[in-house]
């Protein structure tokens, strides 16, 4: 059976102390049901990493929304993709027939700054929050030559800049690369504006079999994948093998590669990030992630547009909306409705999440999504 | 298998003792595909054969390094961290002295058992 996304949408994201979990939800949940045509769903399933037991539960009976199995996901960054790749199966798998996928988190009212590192992790407890996990995946890059200091800021230029045409998005700005460069250092060599921000948000997608109605997006392949060993022996920077084999799982499912994706949604917690992750991905070959920001390949006007929606860096990071507001993102571009950011054309699309905080493995988890019209 | 499988204590991090030959990080080694782990492992995360305890280090290579300048709980930025591949043995997370990363591949040393429980090494010179 063919799985389609009938109903996308989110809220705003970024710092909303003021606001409840259960507003952000019904943003998000009011805005995908409507675009599907549809007040019921058979079962909802949830990511989100630091919502308090129950959240999901608390928010959805809020929302009118109960009487159906509910399941609650945590799988890092990759919270939101889980939810929706689980959504996907229990309705291809006939155990359900519309399914919500829901992502939440309020990250604003629970850090001052970066998450706090695990302090049951042996490298969590060894101070290692995630700003220097990706720093040293940088600092990594630059030594062997993969990439410079500039264009690591470039994909922060990139980004930033065409958040201009995403109101949703948390930050937007016209930003030079020596400016990205000379923001403050949060660990040697990111800079604040080479690392994504706390944020507050929401996202859902409606999924069902796929029924012929115009505005529906196909799931084309799935790959889904929790890392392997990272250790003395791992040549690639942390996550970049995981993505790279989640990545090949998703392809072989769809039947297709990354040359046949028009327009592409990837984890750029961190500049490095998406450098390193267009190269797992094989959008551009190993070692041009960063040449290729820099010359504008990735951004919406190039040959391989990535992050169209300002990416993590700009739209921002609430971890566990993250994933669905990226496959809202992708839903919009394929309809051909994304406005001054639109990828012209889109057919097929491609989201990436993946999200680490343990330590020893190449991250805890990794989604890749291949969605068609 | 008679394999550790709690180390000294419950602190997550890899624990340095002392030895003759300097400071070592007490972890196992397998003794079906030779897989060095800075832990007690109950077996190989590698093969899942049986594994032995095993000392490693003193010595090693940076294979990254990073300074924080953020805050962190329990810490004062800035502070160094290097992933430090010791010689025939496993990568491990590190504290570094001063406030510049560390060049890859640069030698350093493990040393003693830090009061705080992190991993430290210094660089050889
Ligand atoms: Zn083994």
């Amino acid at each position: 059976m063919t799985v389609a996304v009938h109903g996308v949408g989110t809220s705003h994201f970024g710092r909303q102390p003021g606001r409840t979990l259960t507003d952000l939800a019904w943003d998000a949940v009011r805005e995908a049901l409507a675009d599907a045509g549809t007040e019921d769903v058979d079962a909802v399933w949830v990511g989100t990493v630091f919502g308090a037991p129950g959240v999901a539960q608390r928010v959805l009976h809020a929302l009118g929304i109960t009487d159906v199995p509910v399941v609650t996901v945590e799988n890092a960054c990759a919270s939101g993709t889980t939810a929706f790749l689980e959504a996907h199966e229990s309705v291809r798998t006939g155990r359900y027939r519309r399914v919500l996928a829901l992502g939440l988190e309020q990250m604003s009212t629970a850090f001052d700054g970066a998450i706090t590192p695990e302090p049951t992790d042996a490298e969590g407890l060894s101070g290692l929050a995630m700003p220097a996990l990706y720093a040293m995946a940088a600092h990594r890059y630059l030594e062997t030559g993969a990439a410079t200091l500039e264009q690591l800021a470039a994909v922060s230029v990139k980004n930033h800049a065409v958040a201009e045409h995403n109101d949703r998005a948390q930050y937007a700005g016209r930003y030079t690369v020596e400016q990205v460069l000379a923001s403050r250092m949060i660990a040697d060599p990111l800079t604040l504006l080479q690392c994504c921000p706390t944020s507050d948000g929401a996202a859902a997608a409606v999924l069902a079999p796929a029924d012929g109605s115009p505005d529906e997006v196909l799931v084309r392949g799935l790959g889904f994948r929790s890392g392997s060993l990272w250790d003395h022996r791992s040549a690639h920077v942390w996550g970049y093998d995981l993505v790279a084999a989640t990545a090949a799982d998703a392809f072989a499912q769809a039947g297709t590669g990354p040359d046949d994706v028009d327009v592409f949604e990837v984890h750029d917690a961190f500049t490095v990030g998406e450098v390193a992750t267009t190269e797992a991905l094989g959008i551009v070959p190993p070692g041009d992630g960063g040449a290729a920001a820099a010359a504008g390949v990735t951004a919406v006007g190039g040959a391989r547009p990535v992050n169209p929606s300002g990416g993590l860096l700009s739209r921002g990071h609430p971890l566990g909306a993250t994933g669905l507001a990226q496959v809202a993102e992708v839903v919009w571009q394929l309809r051909g409705r994304a406005g001054g950011r639109q990828v012209e054309g889109a057919r097929t699309g491609l989201v990436e999440t993946m999200g680490g905080g343990v330590s020893g493995i190449d991250g805890n988890g990794c989604v890749v999504a291949v969605l068609a019209r | 298998m008679t394999a550790p499988t709690t180390g000294p204590g419950t602190d997550p991090r890899p624990q340095v003792v002392g030895t003759d030959d300097g400071p070592a990080v007490a972890g196992v080694r397998c003794t079906a595909c030779g897989h060095p782990s800075a832990f007690p492992r109950p077996r190989c995360p590698a093969c899942r054969g049986p594994v032995v305890p095993a000392l490693f280090g003193p010595t090693g290579r940076v294979w990254s390094s990073t300074v924080v300048r953020i805050p962190v709980p329990g810490r004062t930025p800035p502070y160094a961290l290097a992933y430090v591949d010791l010689d025939d043995g496993p990568r491990v997370l590190a504290g570094a002295e001063g406030d510049a990363a560390l060049a890859m591949d640069t030698p350093v040393r493990l040393l003693p058992a830090d009061p705080a429980g992190d991993v430290r090494v210094a660089v050889v010179r």
